[in-house]
């Protein structure tokens, strides 16, 4: 680790990423625009909502040198609560200095994203990153100009200045500008990351100014103000699960415990671990329970590893969760899709590998739905015949727009797999919007790319029962729906005739003449409206369905 | 107006309205009280349809539907049989004389729509929606149309020694020239002053009815000629029923030699299967045929030489047949001596007969039922019906037809597959058939009943 041998140099944590910068998203200039938007949303999300704050936030993006269409400028500013000017530099400017580190859901792991995008303008543009940010407590608005050293891995700061607030202004501003591609379908993915995002951020006023992919100097403006002061619940700061850890994280945790003893250290930095289970496990590592856990050599650690993994524990606290909550769900779907029908459902915690997550979702049906998909749902309601599946899929609150085929989420819910028309009574015509949302202390991503959800089992069954709640959901609302039109055209059946009826019978109940007596004929006519009525009760919910 | 309207017009109006209202005023009172309205109606379907033999009718049986007004497949029926009711109840009060078409037209108009999606519905749109529920009221009430002044076309005839008061005017039926007295649609309406005669002759073929009218039949038989022209119209069937009913005279009906015929006379006789509910009023039960006998055409004992040796794609041997037919009769309680010679000679014949088609072999198969027929040849006919093709045509047969006396006209007819009309006889000599071949054929009480 550290004895490396003299020859080899060493290669800084920024060197390293940035000459791997496609596992970060950054593979190509239109994949660019798209990742760094998204990294910066994500932030910006972090430092509001986490944190009780309603966000308002608005994305700019621009071409700002006429010379180099290529050159894409992407500004997000945010009301969230800051950097403290003494960070900036760091924050920004080294890798792996990070407030996420720790454990928590939050939507970006380690805050690795916003400095991938910094070296990545860096490197495309040679352009430096711009910050504003003040805080809730200081009285300035702090400016930064940054580039990264990626050698030394060291904030360059190239300019800063700070200015006295005017007004109680608290968030940040962050500004660059990458090469990247402005197309049709680079905007198509920006504003769908948008659009599904607002979906599960009602709470959140949202703004993005686009540049018109076809004409210079115009711009498009997407608005999504906020509809709920409701916020899902913050995530809390839990302990590691015994069984959420690997190697190299405990060795870490090691290093950093303020413990004295192995059987304090397990005891205080770990979930789910009393006296009486770290003494087991120390007694089937063979360790001595007093030892300072700084003096475990590479083979006790091995030992003690081996032993907290063959331990039985309690299941994972969800504390550190959070999920977006039915409520949220359903607003959303209801603001963003205006469909006739909304299901909710939400499954209990559940964990696998000593990671807990929670599977939550909504279902939404007819109404405008079909006329509010977004650019890239509209993909999926084409072909031959349906039913029409639109799935929304989310982990950690980020909206997954590639990849989706590979996803467990549509292995679960891919019309030629799930009983849709059969077990749930859709039609070929129907479309259905499906939103899943996968949250978890970590996130079972396949690849790096992390746009796509693996098949870990305990997942799968959970996405499985979610998607089965929510269809009988759906079936149920359809079946009474069908019922009430029946019933409704029955209903207007009987009312067609009633009226003719009543003629002929006051006509032969009238004055000898043949002619319609009136007062019998109205008296007939509301008797029998009554009867219809009482004979078909249609339900206040079913009527209005 | 109503001072030119006669008396007995009036009380049958009065009647018939009266019956529709104590039906539909019943609904009223169920509508009322909250209760869904619903008629109680007999069915008149095939399966409801029984032959009494006593009166020797085909009468409605106790099986009832219900049609209730809310009931999705029922509400259109409801609401037409109540139209109906009411457009006759109308025409009832209003003195008219409405025509079953007259009816239909009445009746028929679009719904109003609730709602611009609601689809276009009419009261009716044929005819046979509105002639449906037409009997569903005549049952309902248990008043026959003519009883409630609904005209139909007159196409029966009558002529002879009789007077009869017709609305306010008194007609002769013996000087009506060459022409005859068209029997008026309400006949109950007519009264009887006096008659001279002995009996009544049905003649089913106008043409012929003519042909006796003129030579002076029922001046030298002191008879009634009667013509239903073809297939006798109600008017026509209630008239010859009260004839026999209110003046005791016998009816004999005359018709052609052919299972087609031997079914008209059944109709006058019985009833017709989809109007039973009629019978009872229409049917003269002891109506007599008369003829044409197919035992008047082939004698009782048919010539051998005359019989087929091809029925219905089988070969059959002549021999055999003949053997087989003196079995099915005495199987059938035959009892009389096949003794009857013919009244045409094998000439005339050969001159007069018409081969018989597949439909008529059909109609002789319903009229004795499949198992008399498979007696009478020896095998299970098979009948090619249009674009169908070949198959057992079954059928229970008619129990008024399973008569020894008909078995054997059907299996000289089934034998033979010959036909013949009424015209054949007049053919042979007008003077023969009206002097010669009916009077021998009374005299002689050659008929069934």
């Amino acid at each position: 680790m550290s004895s490396g041998v003299e020859s080899f140099r060493q290669l800084s944590p920024s060197e390293f990423f940035y000459r791997n910068r496609e596992i970060a998203g950054f593979s190509n200039p239109a994949r660019a625009v798209y990742q760094t938007v998204r990294e910066f949303i994500e932030n910006s999300l972090d430092a509001t909502e986490v944190h009780g704050i309603l966000p308002v936030i608005t994305l700019r993006i621009s071409r700002e040198d006429p010379s180099n269409p290529n050159h894409i400028t992407i500004q997000v500013e945010d009301n969230g609560i800051g950097v403290p000017p003494q960070f900036i530099p760091d924050a920004f400017g080294r890798v792996l200095y990070s407030s996420k580190y720790k454990f928590r859901q939050t939507r970006g792991m380690y805050g690795l994203g916003a400095k991938m995008a910094i070296l990545y303008a860096q490197l495309t543009t040679g352009k430096p990153f711009e910050i504003y940010s003040s805080t809730r407590k200081t009285r300035y608005i702090y400016y930064y100009k940054l580039m990264i050293d990626v050698k030394r891995n060291e904030p360059q700061i190239l300019e800063m200045a700070s200015w006295e607030k005017r007004s109680k202004w608290h968030g940040t501003i962050v500004k660059l500008t990458i090469e990247g591609e402005w197309s049709r379908r680079v905007r198509d993915y920006v504003a769908v990351y948008i659009k599904r995002t607002a979906i599960i951020t009602p709470y959140a006023d949202i703004t993005a100014i686009l540049p018109s992919v076809e004409k210079e100097d115009e711009y498009e403006v997407l608005r999504f103000p906020r509809v709920t002061s409701m916020l899902p619940r913050p995530p809390k700061e839990a302990k590691p699960h015994p069984l959420g850890i690997d190697l190299e994280m405990l060795k870490m945790m090691i290093n950093e415990t303020g413990a004295k003893t192995v059987l304090s250290f397990l005891t205080s930095e770990f979930q789910r671990i009393g006296e009486v289970t770290a003494t087991r496990i120390l007694k089937n590592a063979g360790i001595d329970p007093d030892k300072p856990p700084r003096t475990l050599d590479d083979d006790e650690l091995q030992r003690l590893y081996k032993a907290m993994r063959e331990e039985k524990y309690w299941a994972p606290t969800d504390e550190p969760l959070s999920p977006i909550g039915e409520e949220l769900i359903r607003i959303g779907l209801k603001e963003i899709l205006r469909p006739e029908f909304i299901a909710t459902a939400s499954r209990k915690p559940s964990s696998y590998s000593g990671h807990p997550f929670i599977v939550e979702g909504g279902i939404a049906y007819g109404g405008e739905l079909a006329s509010r998909l977004d650019e890239i749902a509209q993909d999926s309601v084409k072909g031959e015949t349906g039913p029409y599946i639109v799935l929304l899929r989310y982990a950690n609150k980020i909206p997954l727009l590639y990849d989706e085929k590979t996803d467990v989420m549509w292995s679960i819910v891919d019309p030629s797999k799930f009983p849709w028309r059969s077990v749930y009574k859709l039609e070929p015509t129907d479309t259905v919007a499906v939103l899943i949302h996968i949250c978890s202390t970590k996130v079972p991503y396949k690849g790096v790319g992390k746009e796509s959800v693996a098949n870990v089992e305990e997942v799968e069954s959970e996405v499985r029962l979610l998607a089965q709640e929510l269809a009988r959901k759906l079936r149920e609302h359809i079946q009474r729906k069908k019922r009430a039109q029946e019933a409704r055209q029955k209903l207007s059946l009987f009312l067609r005739y009633i009226p003719e009826v009543a003629a002929s019978l006051a006509a032969i109940a009238g004055n000898g003449r043949g002619t319609p007596d009136p007062s019998i004929q109205n008296e007939l006519i509301e008797k029998m409206r009554e009867i219809a009525l009482a004979k078909i009760k249609i339900s206040e919910d079913e009527a209005s369905a | 107006m109503e001072e030119y309207i006669d008396k007995i017009d009036l009380e049958a109006r009065r009647k018939s309205a009266e019956a529709i209202r104590k039906v539909f005023l019943k609904l009223i009172d169920q509508i009322k009280k909250g209760e869904e309205p619903r008629l109680v109606i007999k069915k008149r379907t095939l399966a409801n349809t029984i032959y009494d033999p006593a009166k020797k009718m085909l009468l409605l049986g106790e099986s009832k539907a219900v049609r209730r007004f809310f009931d999705e497949g029922e509400v259109k029926k409801f609401m037409q049989t109540v139209l109906m009711a009411s457009i006759i109840y109308d025409a009832l009060v209003n003195n008219e004389y409405p025509t079953i078409r007259d009816l239909y037209y009445r009746g028929k108009h679009t719904i109003p729509k609730l709602s611009e999606s609601d689809k276009e519905i009419n009261t009716w749109d044929e005819q046979d929606e509105s002639d449906a529920v037409l009997r569903d009221v005549e049952v309902l009430t248990n008043k026959l149309r003519e009883e409630m002044l609904i005209l139909s076309k007159e196409k029966g005839k009558v002529v002879g020694d009789m007077r009869i008061r017709s609305g306010r005017d008194v007609i002769d039926l013996s000087k009506m020239g060459h022409g005859a007295y068209a029997i008026e649609s309400t006949a109950d309406l007519i009264e009887f002053l006096d008659v001279n005669a002995e009996f009544v002759l049905v003649v089913e073929k106008d043409a012929v009815f003519q042909q006796l009218h003129r030579i002076g039949f029922w001046r030298k038989m002191k008879c009634l000629l009667v013509t239903s022209a073809g297939q006798p119209d109600r008017a026509t069937r209630r008239f010859v029923r009260r004839l026999n009913e209110e003046l005791k005279l016998p009816v004999y009906v005359v018709a052609d030699s052919d299972p087609y015929g031997f079914y008209i006379y059944s109709v006058f006789k019985i009833g017709s299967i989809t109007l039973s509910y009629e019978s009872e009023r229409l049917a003269t039960p002891s109506a007599r045929f008369l003829g044409v006998m197919m035992s008047d055409v082939f004698g009782d004992d048919p010539p051998i030489e005359e019989l087929q040796t091809s029925i219905l794609g089988n070969t059959v041997d002549r021999k055999a047949l003949k053997k087989r037919y003196v079995e099915v009769l005495r199987k059938y309680g035959y009892k009389k001596s096949l003794d009857k010679k013919p009244f045409l000679s094998e000439e005339e014949r050969k001159m007069f007969i018409i081969r018989a088609k597949q439909q008529d072999i059909a109609r002789a198969i319903e009229l004795v039922g499949t198992s008399v027929v498979k007696d009478i040849l020896g095998f299970e006919p098979k009948i090619s019906v249009k674009g169908k093709g070949e198959r057992v045509k079954r059928h229970p047969g008619y129990p008024w037809f399973r008569d020894p006396r008909w078995i054997k006209e059907i299996s000289i007819f089934l034998y033979t597959l010959a036909k013949l009309e009424i015209e054949a006889m007049a053919s042979k000599g007008l003077k023969f058939l009206a002097f010669e071949y009916l009077p021998s054929k009374i005299e002689t009480g050659d008929y069934i009943d």
